[in-house]
């Protein structure tokens, strides 16, 4: 098995990523892309490739999840405060920009 | 040509996107100008997240104020580098058996272990001295 991924790099973990949504998006989204890039590495140095495969587009998966809902909310963000309907809702007043 | 322009229109958008993110958080200070996004974690309970203060971390850094950054957050301002170096073995080409090995240690299962034992202990302990 240590010949077989000597000489191979891993699937794209997604590592970086994850923890990037981690700390400037959505936390428990990017938790779940760390814990799936931790079983990438350990499946792929087991020798599972092919289980290290469907880790790595599961931890894809989460990361571009969490990443997509952080943009979301943003644009969301933006949009109320350029049209100024959080005068207007008492709910959104709440959140007070 | 085709092809060509579509192979470059995503790396042109995604620096023009980066340029603007990094002179908006140049200029503008995220804690006194109140245009930009509140945490809602923080928000809703109070508590800090693990990446509470990371806009003011970043703005205080394209500042060179890395002293003012590591108060805010200290975690994004020790994590930037790790980040760095794993985008540059993401990146390189055709990997010798030194590089595999210098990633397996520094981005392997344990390493990926630690930074999640890091991440949840860096929230809890600022939750209690605020950090």
């Amino acid at each position: 098995m240590e010949n077989l991924t000597g000489n191979q790099r891993p699937p794209k973990s997604w590592l970086v990523e994850s923890i990037l949504v981690t700390l400037f998006c959505c936390l428990p989204f990017g938790l779940v892309g760390i814990i799936n890039s931790a079983n990438v590495e350990s499946r792929f140095y087991a020798g599972d490739i092919e289980g290290a495969k469907r880790a790595s587009e599961e931890a894809g998966k989460w990361t571009k999840i969490g990443f997509w809902v952080a943009i979301g909310c943003i644009l969301f963000y933006v949009v109320i405060l350029l049209t100024g309907i959080s005068a207007f809702i008492p709910f959104l007043k709440n959140l007070s920009f | 040509m085709n092809k060509r322009i579509k192979q470059w229109i995503k790396p042109v958008i995604l620096c023009c996107i980066f340029a603007s993110l990094i002179i908006i958080y140049r200029f503008f200070d995220p804690q006194s100008s109140g245009v930009f996004p509140v945490c809602p974690f923080k928000k809703y309970t109070g508590l800090l997240c693990p990446g509470c203060g990371s806009q003011r971390a970043i703005h205080d850094l394209l500042n060179l104020n890395l002293l003012e950054a590591f108060k805010e957050n200290s975690m994004v301002v020790l994590a930037l580098p790790y980040l760095i170096t794993g985008t540059i073995f993401d990146f390189l080409k055709n990997p010798n058996k030194r590089i595999l090995k210098w990633r397996k240690m520094l981005f392997g299962k344990t390493a990926i272990y630690i930074i999640l034992i890091i991440i949840i202990a860096f929230w809890i302990v600022r939750n209690i001295n605020f950090i």
